[in-house]
């Protein structure tokens, strides 16, 4: 019995038949006693790796994925572990909406406007009012805007349908946007936290309807000023901001929010290009 | 069936302005260069082959399949590789990070053969040893190889590239041109580009755009023919020449629109051809091949 076994640049020449007479009458003997370089044979003849011989390709592969491969974002791993497949979930993470300065930035503008609010000044109720809708609907434009997605034009020309990625990166900005602006409606004295959310959802839903037609920045910014123009004129004649979380208004917020979307699966269809910067 | 590509009546107007007007091109596997000077329709034009942008009039036609039906898009671009004049890369992301990316999109969702995948188009462009490096520490040539890198996953049937070879170095450049030439074999690839150099190194053919119309649609040799007998060297510039410029050597290299006799004559090259055929004719004209010839 030896430790010694056939190189595997001479069993493939053997394998060939590419190697001198005196070499191969080597191997074959060999051969004849040793079960591990007959499997080793059998494997590199057949494709299949010999049982107990480390297959050095599969190794190499599994130490460049441990050097190599990104480890995933908490987001990530957290949008995996709420069911979506591992690939979906690595677009949606991608978005500059889930990126941290970002999101300190909304934590810092609801925090604002909710102690505003909290401290009951009147004009603090109503900045709550008009900024709170608004925030999750920027987000949804800033996570799709080729201006702030560098890398939009070659995501564009893949096959995966862009309206799935939008509405994957909306509903993931949605979870989490409007659990915050829900949190923040609690600082806000007199009013149940989840009248801020349905003006939310038709301002996300109406830029999604604009995009359509014009940059998802373009669309934020005429949805964002409609809406505080509503803000104003509505405080302006009842004198309270109670009056735009008013049932009724609720009920307008909610038909936005079904037409907006309709028009955006009917129209989203068809949409594929971006609007092109001016050069 | 030969792959090709068909173009016909094609128009694309941003606003007022027509950017690409009354094209009609066939292109069947093999290199084809585009030339033409800034503005002249090149990244329309490949925009349009690419489905990012659609035509305000004409047709397009992908490997049989039509751009304007949203099924037949998507099969375009399943056999589509393209790489923008522009791109930016999202923040944070390293290099194998972001081709990964590109492939899940391109619809990979095999972890291991997308993985395997992104080496191999990372080696390819010869950024294998550095795909963990972050792109922001990349250098422009780098990160333009990295843009290439995502085109030619999948080795696609067709691929669109927009001055693929803007800031990388000669040694790679020569590189690059062999991957190119190697996937030409079975694929039809289009690329556009300010080099000569790299168009006489790499096409068969080449298309010259101007004003958003093709002025010259051919093989490149031919071009190059056209300009024989009206390149020439001499120790100053001469007033007949439609251009001149100083060479390193300290002569003057001259081209003029009508051959000339009793100079010193040298071999035209491409640049030469294309400056003659962008000289020798009004924009606004008609075509330039009767001018040459």
């Amino acid at each position: 019995m030896t430790s010694w076994h056939v190189d595997e640049m001479a069993l493939r020449r053997w394998i060939g038949r590419s190697d001198s007479l005196a070499d191969s009458a080597s191997v074959e003997q060999h051969l004849l006693w040793c079960d591990q370089c007959r499997e080793r044979v059998n494997a590199a003849v057949t494709g299949r790796p010999a049982p107990g011989v480390v297959d050095l390709g599969d190794m190499w592969s599994q130490i460049r994925d441990a050097v190599e491969l990104p480890r995933s974002s908490v987001f990530e791993r957290l949008l995996q572990r709420a069911g979506l497949p591992a690939h979906d979930a690595k677009l949606v993470a991608v978005a500059s909406a889930f990126r941290g300065k970002w999101l300190a930035g909304v934590t810092g503008v609801l925090t604002f406007v909710a102690l505003a609010a909290a401290l009951g000044d009147s004009r603090g109720v109503w900045l709550f009012l008009a900024v709170a809708p608004l925030v999750p609907c920027i987000a949804v434009a800033f996570s799709y805007d080729p201006k702030v997605d560098p890398a939009l034009e070659p995501e564009l020309v893949t096959p995966y349908p862009a309206l799935r990625l939008v509405l994957l990166r909306t509903v993931a900005i949605l979870g989490m946007a409007l659990p915050a602006v829900a949190l923040f409606g609690l600082f806000v004295p007199g009013r149940a936290p989840y009248t801020w959310l349905l003006p939310a959802v038709g301002c996300v839903a109406a830029v999604l309807a604009l995009s359509t037609w014009t940059s998802s920045l373009r669309a934020a910014v005429a949805v964002s000023a409609v809406w505080l123009v509503v803000v104003w004129s509505l405080v302006a004649q009842a004198g309270s901001p109670d009056v735009v979380l008013h049932a009724r208004f609720q009920i307008g917020y909610l038909v936005l929010a079904v037409t907006s979307t309709v028009i955006f699966l009917v129209r989203g269809r068809h949409v594929r290009e971006f609007r092109p910067r001016r050069r | 069936m030969t792959p090709s590509i068909s173009l016909r009546g094609v128009g694309r107007r941003f606003g007022a302005a027509w950017a690409l007007a009354d094209v009609n091109l066939d292109l069947a596997p093999g290199v084809t260069g585009l030339l033409g000077p800034n503005g002249a329709g090149k990244t329309t034009l490949l925009r349009l082959l690419a489905t990012a942008l659609s035509p305000t009039r004409g047709q397009v036609c992908v490997l049989g399949l039509d751009p304007a039906v949203p099924a037949e898009r998507t099969g375009i671009r399943r056999r589509l590789g393209y790489l923008p004049q522009e791109i930016g890369f999202p923040r944070g992301f390293s290099a194998f990070a972001f081709v990964d990316y590109i492939a899940v999109l391109k619809e990979w969702t095999q972890p291991a053969v997308r993985h395997a995948e992104v080496r191999r188009v990372l080696d390819l462009v010869d950024l294998g040893g550095i795909s963990t490096k972050r792109i922001r520490a990349m250098s422009g040539g780098q990160r333009r190889r990295l843009a290439l890198a995502q085109a030619l996953l999948g080795s696609p049937p067709v691929l669109i590239l927009d001055e693929p070879t803007a800031g990388v170095d000669p040694e790679q450049r020569a590189a690059l041109r062999n991957v190119l030439a190697e996937l030409a074999r079975t694929s039809i690839v289009v690329l556009s580009t300010h080099q000569t150099e790299d168009v006489a190194a790499l096409c068969e053919r080449v298309i010259v755009l101007d004003c958003g119309r093709v002025r010259y649609n051919g093989q490149v040799t031919e071009l190059v023919g056209r300009a024989a007998g009206r390149v020439w060297l001499a120790d100053a510039p001469d007033v007949a020449a439609s251009a001149s410029w100083r060479t390193g050597t300290g002569r003057y290299r001259n081209v003029a629109e009508h051959a000339r006799a009793g100079v010193e004559h040298v071999e035209p090259s491409l640049e030469d051809a294309y400056l003659l055929l962008r000289g020798g004719t009004r924009p606004d004209s008609g075509d330039v091949r009767e001018v040459l010839s």
